[in-house]
């Protein structure tokens, strides 16, 4: 599904991938830790396609194709879908029309009829109550004015909205409170199924309480030190990543 | 006779409207012409915007205006309730006209023509003390052929907007007054269109009076043919109460330079003023504003909004006075510029002049790009690029536009933006 061989990215001429290695199956859910700076979020942009990251080395497959060769709203209409970390506000631009282009644009792109306003607003609606978003944030400007929880709903919304086949959530749990966690936890876990691939990135063990991933990575330096299943998120929480780092300079 | 003398403003004068007294106050304007000639790049408020062209590609006799048989196929806006007053070339056209009864309204050339006072009428005199006077202003009332003429008695309220269109491709001075009395009720639309191929000068002065309570919208929309020279003059002046609500849009002409110059003059008159330029090519719009509180608790507004495209350049200057007695004075001023091209430059000053302490003052200015964290956000939700750049600039212009109180208005100039700069396609779909 998704195949990540020796990725090296630099952001400024600064190397900060140095080397992933990652095999994601349809279905799985996989959590990526590490500490502040790793390149956690580098990751990320790299994989949906932000301008200013430099691959350097190695090669990025989804379902078959190149998608480093791929301009971010290619790799769109082909499934993948970044929560962002921090997400910028769009003052004037509809969060509802932003989504109905993206999903139409998709639609056209695979050769499905585009959605009429009509059904548009009955899926929109439906899926803001996946994660008890008030209606009234539909008609508002994207993320304008938005609270940081508030904004991180808004992109799980989204998610629902857009149904990717790959998700990225880039810390999708920072700044949450416990409740807040907990909608967005639920909106994710019922948004998984066999043909949805996730990577959760995430700085705390918290989030996998609620999440249960299949596969945890740690990320430090540029590199995937280790991999396990949910019992390492949970000796990171009590060592730290410090051990992890001993072990792999060993 | 020199050539100087064939050069002479004053020559033009004879056959124009107005009776004695009219033709001596356009007699002393054009003196003041002569004297004060065309604003240079001295002077400080055309810093940045070069009359010069005006002679160099209308000829010395610039100002001299020629009759267009043809109106030119134009367009206006259709789905408008509206009293409607057609100009071609600076020419009053009855029969595409419609004007309201029961009020004081007449086109300037057939008032003048009736006009009795033998003092002549106050809109031909000029005032060279006023701030942002320039020789243009003589050169209009010298050479006014035409324009609106209108008084608006107390109490009335007209129930539809009155629709001006200036339909003209040759050189035109036209010269309109409105007076508003007590908690009279208005909204005017000033509409400059043309298709000429050909270069001209369009010189506008429209000057407005507010009474008591009143309330004056006033849109001014320019959309002369990419070839044509504006240059346009408001002057508001306000009393108690009153309030000034002004859209000016800027699409079109290859020069275009507004002064406008509002009066609060008496306790809480308030004036809003909002600007939308889109340019592109080799455009120049300038819009000169100057807001003069002259009394206690005034409240004024300016949001100006420049998309720029291309090699165009954007010229705002927002002065705002404060006299000594204007306490409780309320004023902002905003002005963002968007470039889209590397190419493409403004000028940009706010001016504030403040004489009293107990004044509440706000100005802010931004000079950007589109937002590179903005587009890869809408990237990332599949919309194309060129669609996230379209939806990006429109929203850069969505408050201007939202504040147009008239649907039909709104749309019309939503389209006309847009459509005019390159890249935007599927507008359709856009405006949604
Ligand atoms: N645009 C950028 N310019 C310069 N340095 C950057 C930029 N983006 C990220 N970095 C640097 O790359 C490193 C990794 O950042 P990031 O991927 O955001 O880490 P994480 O998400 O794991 O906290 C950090 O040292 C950060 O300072
Ligand atoms: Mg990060």
């Amino acid at each position: 599904m998704l195949k990540i061989e020796n990725l090296h990215a630099s952001v400024a001429g600064k190397k900060i991938l140095k080397g992933i290695n990652l095999s994601i199956g349809a279905g799985e859910v996989h959590a990526i830790m590490g500490p502040n700076g790793s390149g956690k979020s580098t990751l990320s942009n790299v994989i949906a396609g932000r301008d200013g990251y430099e691959v350097t080395a190695g090669s990025v497959t989804y379902q078959g194709n190149d998608l480093l060769a791929m301009a971010p709203e290619e790799r769109a209409w082909a499934g993948v879908f970044l929560a962002f970390q921090y997400p910028v506000e769009i003052p004037g631009v509809n969060n509802t029309y932003m989504l109905k282009a993206g999903v139409n644009a998709k639609r056209k792109h695979q050769g499905e009829q585009e959605l009429d306003a009509i059904d548009f607003m009955q899926l929109v609606k439906e899926k803001a109550k996946l994660v008890e978003l008030d209606q009234s944030f539909l008609s508002r400007g994207v993320n304008e004015g938005f609270s940081g929880g508030e904004k991180k709903r808004n992109e799980i919304f989204q998610m629902a909205v857009l149904e990717p086949t790959l998700a990225l959530l880039d810390e999708t749990d920072s700044g949450l409170d416990i409740d807040a966690l907990r909608v967005v936890a639920h909106g994710v876990n019922a948004l998984r199924s066999p043909e949805r691939s996730i990577i959760m990135v995430t700085h705390y063990q918290r989030l996998l309480d609620y999440i249960e991933p299949d596969f945890v990575h740690v990320l430090v330096d540029g590199e995937i030190l280790k991999t396990g299943d949910k019992s390492l998120a949970l000796e990171l929480e009590s060592r730290g990543y410090d051990w992890v780092k001993a072990e792999a300079a060993a | 006779m020199s050539d100087v003398a064939l050069n002479d403003i004053r020559l033009d004068i004879a056959g124009l409207p107005g009776n004695a007294g009219v033709q001596a106050l356009r007699q002393q304007a054009a003196d003041v012409f002569a004297r004060t000639g065309l604003p240079g790049k001295r002077a400080e408020d055309w810093k940045y915007t070069d009359l010069s062209r005006l002679s160099a590609v209308l000829g010395e006799s610039w100002w001299v205006t020629a009759a267009q048989t043809e109106p030119a196929d134009v367009h206006v806006i259709d789905d408008l309730d509206a009293y409607r007053l057609v100009f071609v070339a600076g020419q009053f056209q009855a029969e595409q006209s419609n004007l309201p009864t029961g009020v004081q309204m007449l086109p300037l050339a057939d008032f003048l023509a009736n006009d009795t006072a033998e003092r002549g009428h106050c809109l031909f005199h000029v005032d060279e003390s006023a701030p942002l006077f320039n020789g243009l202003m003589a050169a209009n009332t010298a050479l006014a052929s035409d324009g609106l003429c209108a008084c608006i008695g107390d109490d009335v309220q007209l129930d539809k907007p009155l629709y001006i269109i200036h339909n003209g491709s040759s050189t035109a001075h036209v010269l309109n007054g409105l007076m508003l009395g007590r908690n009279a009720k208005v909204t005017l639309i000033e509409h400059f269109v043309g298709a000429g191929s050909d270069a001209a000068l369009s010189n506008i002065a429209t000057y407005l009076r507010l009474g008591e309570n009143a309330e004056l919208r006033h849109y001014r929309l320019q959309l002369e043919s990419d070839k044509q020279f504006h240059i346009g003059r408001v002057e508001v002046k306000q009393a108690r109460d009153s309030r000034y609500i002004l859209h000016a849009v800027e699409l079109g002409a290859q020069l275009s330079r507004a002064d406008i110059v509002v009066d609060l003059a008496e306790p809480g008159a308030s004036c809003a003023l909002h600007g939308l330029f889109v340019a592109s090519g080799r455009q120049h719009i300038d819009h000169h504003t100057r807001i003069d509180h002259n009394a206690p608790h005034c409240r004024s507004r300016e949001n100006y909004r420049t998309v720029l495209d291309g090699r165009s350049h954007a010229v705002f200057n927002g002065k705002i006075v404060v006299a000594e007695g204007a306490i409780k004075t309320d004023s902002a001023q905003s002005n963002g510029n968007l470039l889209l091209s590397k190419n493409a430059g403004v000028d940009t000053k706010p001016e504030l002049e403040i004489y009293n302490d107990d004044v509440k003052c706000a100005h802010g200015v931004t000079v950007g790009q589109l937002d590179e964290d903005q587009l890869f956000y809408l990237k990332s939700r599949g919309l194309s690029t060129e669609e996230a750049r379209q939806l990006l600039t429109f929203a850069f212009a969505d408050e201007i536009l939202t504040a147009m109180d008239i649907p039909a208005v709104r749309r019309f100039i939503e389209h006309k933006a847009f459509a005019k700069l390159p890249n935007m396609t599927d507008l359709e779909g856009l405006l949604g």
